[in-house]
């Protein structure tokens, strides 16, 4: 008797296992990959658009993942799906136009692996500037560079977005071979580094220098973009397009695996639109990330990446040697 | 630190948290009552569950098996005069005793509201004393921080197995596997051979599993374990514990709590220092030291509250600088990391909430260790004998399918047995493992710092003596030094016949 | 079939007492000092193959590995020269006995380990291997008790589902 109550029991957890196996899912649930810090900018807006999914879509539920890793992330991310296959990965213009100019090799994927979802922010770096220097204004920070003054800037990674924008910056001023680039491991980090006076200088995300900037531990220099900041507490700090110097955003791209279907693309895009134009989502964006929503299409997203791509051409000696 | 005490109580309280904290202290309590296996070979098993949860409820079920864990070691300690865990052989010495006079259910009521007791305390000690550390914190710069690295793994190295040289050797090679993968700062490949997977760097829940896991299921080649059999008839008397005991026993259980806060502050030095320590003071300050060896309350008290008092303080470098005060803890900032929650400042206050949720859910981690203590302490006795050949193949499995889940590829199942087999190699060298954790654990914020601080002065190693924090950090790391190679001289004079 | 297993594990037994009477000792501190002063050596060989570098670093991806294996080599050498001073002032080294049987045996616990990857990798089904790894360490611990066979087998396919469903780990 025992032992018949034992195999039964054997047989019955088998049983069930097969037949929870069979069973079958409506809602399809989308992985999105974020190769990047999970405390970083994107990792924390992913995280937002898949609470959102839900309320948006009955059948498409995002979850986010952040595996930091950059390039290696997503070449494992491109090993291991397949088209159709239920993921999503990020990449940015520091994947595309950066390493892929720098360190090709260390990239096993392109631009043709992935299908065009949505981009999922827009950021305007920003400069800042240790306190002490009394820097406001692009003005200021010329003067500060042609006395010959040392310029050591912090930046997130050796090769990252923001070591090409004080790359281009301090080198059309003239400054390249005086640019010391100190990298950190998150722009969070960057950014406390300057108010700790490690560095003279730090590029980053607004919102991660926000609260150094609000204890009077930094100044804000000047903004990665063509134009002065219009709102938010950088409000008015010039861009530095209007000196002619060069400039780009930092943006997150949402791609799918290249041969998804058009129709689960244009879905997934339609979702991530839906998402980004929620008015807690874009409050939430603009109020507490300091982030611009910026709905692209991938005309748009090839000119941004060629974009960025010259400017690295133009400059990645003074970063990488 | 009040207004993140309302949110945070709102984040802790949910059902799913409550759910993971009971099956964190249940499993620990199981785990640690068990000869044989222990609290920190449970951490590693346990740790790929975590990665697909949130911050708040992962580290609140690797807590329960943490502290559960304090508890859980007493438990075969008292039953059968075997520790479930080290830390609880001092807790054996009066607790078998006692429960040889037929007071067995008094001995386990004795531990569990002193590792009650103790961890509570502990968790307030957390509380308070975290964010006033962190603030400290702040003040570190990167050269410092370097010298707070080299200070926690040379602690570490030290006092971990008999040879500092050997600890150091571990610590080095520890240091020398977090290098492989992408270099932290400039993304260059390093030691990866050609092999794509490595481009990541190894995983820490991967190694530890080989580490400190597949190692133990290989060491069963060199014991077998009989079963325990233990007659849990034996767990019959009343339990009472009369109003003078509980008077004996309060001095003891709140110096003996303050002596494990201490204690586990310091890196390097864990449970089993603090119940040893606790109970000789205990000892040295009963007005009936005659009774200490042959079933003493005061013992079992000192000993247990001690030990739990452990598990709060450990958590304070590890928060505030993310150096873990032991093992365990150690396994734990990756699973704080992987949610993007970096020890220092900014924990406390940009994730205030989450940390404070944290802090408080290691109060609540107490109380529902206590509620299972008390409901459930037959269960935990019975478990003691659970037969080996079933055990053995359930945590190979476990093993397995914790090292698969973390990146979903058998290679990794693969670094594991690798890991398993070095393990073992330096298992017969005699060289400790617990420093190799420790260099895994510090290894890219070590090596980032020093980099980074010699970029920041030019490349002059000046920088590492610039600043006040710097001189003390190492005054500090010359003082442990000299007290532990003077400790481990005397221990050799002491005992000839013992190689160091 | 139980007369097979009783002379398997007969002979087993036989093979198993003479190799326990086998030990081998090895000066410990001394073997230690010298594999990780050549593995020190071996790292600092291959770190121009396996670390690339920029000219332009001021402190470069080599820096700190170098530094590290520099440790370990002064480490060893100390270790190896203390066990040489001993040898030289004949005073006992450092010894370690190393018995043979529990080698085989952690040889054989070694096997069960690989076979239970090889066999879930192979199939790319988990539970295979799983089931594997059960019976072999069943059999490795000469288990007769049918129950514990039952046990073990519906426990690992607990611990596969709860991965499989519970956690969404695809194996």
């Amino acid at each position: 008797m025992k032992k018949k109550i034992l195999s039964l029991a054997l047989v019955g957890a088998m049983c069930v296992t097969l037949l929870a196996s069979c069973g079958g899912k409506k809602n399809a649930t989308w992985k999105v990959t974020c190769p990047w810090a999970p405390s970083g900018v994107a990792a924390m807006v992913s995280q937002q658009a898949a609470t959102k999914s839900t309320e948006y879509s009955d059948t498409i539920t995002l979850v986010a993942e952040a595996i930091k890793g950059d390039a290696a992330t997503v070449n494992t991310w491109v090993a291991d799906t397949k088209a159709n296959a239920t993921e999503l990965v990020f990449v940015g213009e520091g994947l595309l136009s950066i390493t892929s100019i720098l360190d090709p090799g260390k990239m096993q994927f392109s631009y043709e692996d992935f299908a065009f979802v949505e981009n999922l922010y827009s950021s305007i770096f920003v400069l800042s500037a240790d306190a002490k220097l009394n820097i406001g204004s692009i003005a200021d920070l010329e003067a500060y560079v042609q006395a010959g003054n040392e310029v050591s800037v912090a930046v997130n990674g050796a090769t990252g977005s923001e070591a090409f924008l004080a790359a281009a910056l301090f080198g059309s001023m003239g400054a390249g071979d005086k640019l010391k680039l100190t990298p950190y491991q998150s722009a969070a980090e960057a950014a406390q580094a300057v108010a700790r006076g490690e560095t003279q200088f730090a590029v980053s995300h607004q919102s991660q220098i926000l609260e150094t900037f609000q204890q009077n531990g930094v100044t804000v220099v000047c903004a990665f973009d063509e134009n002065d900041i219009a709102n938010g507490p950088f409000e008015g700090v010039e861009g530095v397009g209007q000196h002619g110097y060069p400039y780009f955003r930092n943006r997150c791209f949402v791609m799918a695996r290249a041969g998804t279907d058009e129709a689960k693309v244009k879905e997934l895009k339609e979702l991530y639109g839906k998402i980004l134009a929620d008015q807690e989502v874009a409050d939430w964006l603009n109020g507490t990330m300091l982030l611009e929503v910026d709905t692209m299409s991938v005309e748009d997203v090839e000119a941004h990446i060629d974009n960025v791509k010259n400017i690295v051409n133009e400059y990645k000696d003074i970063v990488a040697g | 630190m009040l207004q993140h005490i309302i949110p945070a109580t709102g984040l802790l309280f949910t059902l799913e948290n409550i759910l993971w904290i009971n099956i964190g202290v249940f499993i620990g309590s199981v785990f640690a009552a068990i000869p044989g296996l222990s609290v920190i070979l449970c951490v590693i098993l346990f740790l790929p569950v975590t990665y697909s949860m949130t911050a708040i409820p992962g580290m609140m079920f690797l807590l329960g098996i943490y502290c559960a864990g304090g508890y859980g070691g007493s438990v075969s300690a008292i039953l059968i005069n075997t520790p479930g865990t080290p830390h609880a052989a001092a807790t054996m010495l009066d607790g078998h005793p006692l429960s040889e006079k037929g007071r067995t259910k008094a001995a386990l009521k004795i531990a569990l509201y002193a590792s009650t007791f103790g961890g509570v305390f502990s968790a307030l000690m957390l509380l308070f004393l975290g964010p006033q550390v962190a603030k400290i914190a702040a003040q570190l710069g990167t050269a410092e921080y370097f010298m707070v690295c080299v200070f926690g793994l040379t602690i570490i190295a030290g006092v971990s197995g008999k040879s500092m040289i050997k600890g150091l050797i571990s610590a080095c090679l520890g240091l020398l596997i977090s290098c492989v993968g992408s270099d932290p700062m400039t993304s260059y490949d390093r030691f990866t051979f050609g092999i794509s997977r490595l481009y990541l760097g190894l995983d820490l829940a991967i190694c530890l599993i080989g580490l400190f896991a597949l190692v133990e299921i290989m060491a069963k080649a060199e014991r077998r374990l009989d079963r325990l059999n233990l007659d849990t008839t034996q767990i019959k008397d009343d339990g009472v514990i009369t109003k003078a005991e509980y008077k004996r026993m309060a001095r003891p259980v709140l110096i003996s709590s303050i002596i494990g806060v201490l204690v586990g502050i310091i890196p390097g030095t864990g449970a089993s220092e603090a119940s040893w320590f606790s109970y000789n003071t205990a000892k040295n300050m009963s007005k009936y030291p005659e009774e200490f060896g042959h079933g003493s309350v005061e013992g079992v008290a000192a000993a247990e509250s001690a030990n739990n008092a452990v598990t709060g303080a450990t958590l304070i470098p590890l928060l505030t600088l993310g150096i873990p005060g032991d093992g365990t803890v150690a396994i734990m900032l990756s699973a704080l990391m992987i949610n993007g929650l970096n020890p220092g400042l900014s924990l406390f206050t940009t994730q205030g909430d989450i940390m404070y949720a944290i802090m408080l859910g290691l109060i609540l981690v107490n109380v529902f260790m206590l509620l299972q203590g008390k409901f459930l302490t037959t269960l935990f006795a019975k478990v003691v004998s659970i037969p080996q050949e079933i055990l053995t193949p359930i945590i190979v499995i476990f093993c397995f399918a914790g090292a698969y889940s973390v990146n979903g590829n058998y290679f990794d199942v693969g670094v594991a047995l690798v890991f398993g087999i070095l393990s073992w190699v330096l298992r017969k060298l005699e060289l400790p493992p617990v420093p190799i954790l420790l260099g895994l654990v510090l290894g890219s914020m070590t090596e980032t710092n020093f980099r980074r601080a010699l970029l920041i002065s030019n490349g002059s190693p000046s920088i590492f003596f610039s600043s006040v924090y710097c001189i003390i950090f190492l005054v500090l790391i010359v003082a442990a030094v000299g007290t532990i190679v003077r400790g481990k001289i005397k221990e050799r004079k002491a005992n000839p016949q013992k190689e160091d | 079939m139980s007369k097979w297993v009783e002379q398997f594990n007969g002979r087993m037994d036989s093979w198993g007492r003479k190799l326990h009477e086998k030990e081998i000792r090895i000066p410990i501190d001394l073997v230690t000092g010298v594999v990780f002063f050549l593995l020190g050596l071996g790292v600092l060989l291959v770190m121009p193959d396996q670390v690339a570098i920029s000219e332009k670093d001021v402190v470069n991806g080599r820096a700190f590995p170098t530094l590290l294996m520099v440790v370990m080599i002064l480490c060893c050498a100390m270790l190896v020269g203390k066990e040489l001073y001993k040898l030289a002032t004949k005073q006992p080294l450092n010894w370690k006995v190393i018995n043979v049987q529990v080698e085989i045996k952690a040889l054989v616990i070694l096997a069960i380990l690989v076979g239970t990857w090889l066999l879930s990798r192979l199939t790319g089904l988990f539970v295979v291997g799983a089931v594997f790894c059960c019976l072999g360490f069943l059999l490795y611990f000469r288990c007769r008790k049918k129950s514990y066979y039952v046990i073990t087998l519906v426990l690992a396919v607990a611990i596969w589902a709860a991965f499989r469903f519970a956690l969404g780990v695809d194996f």
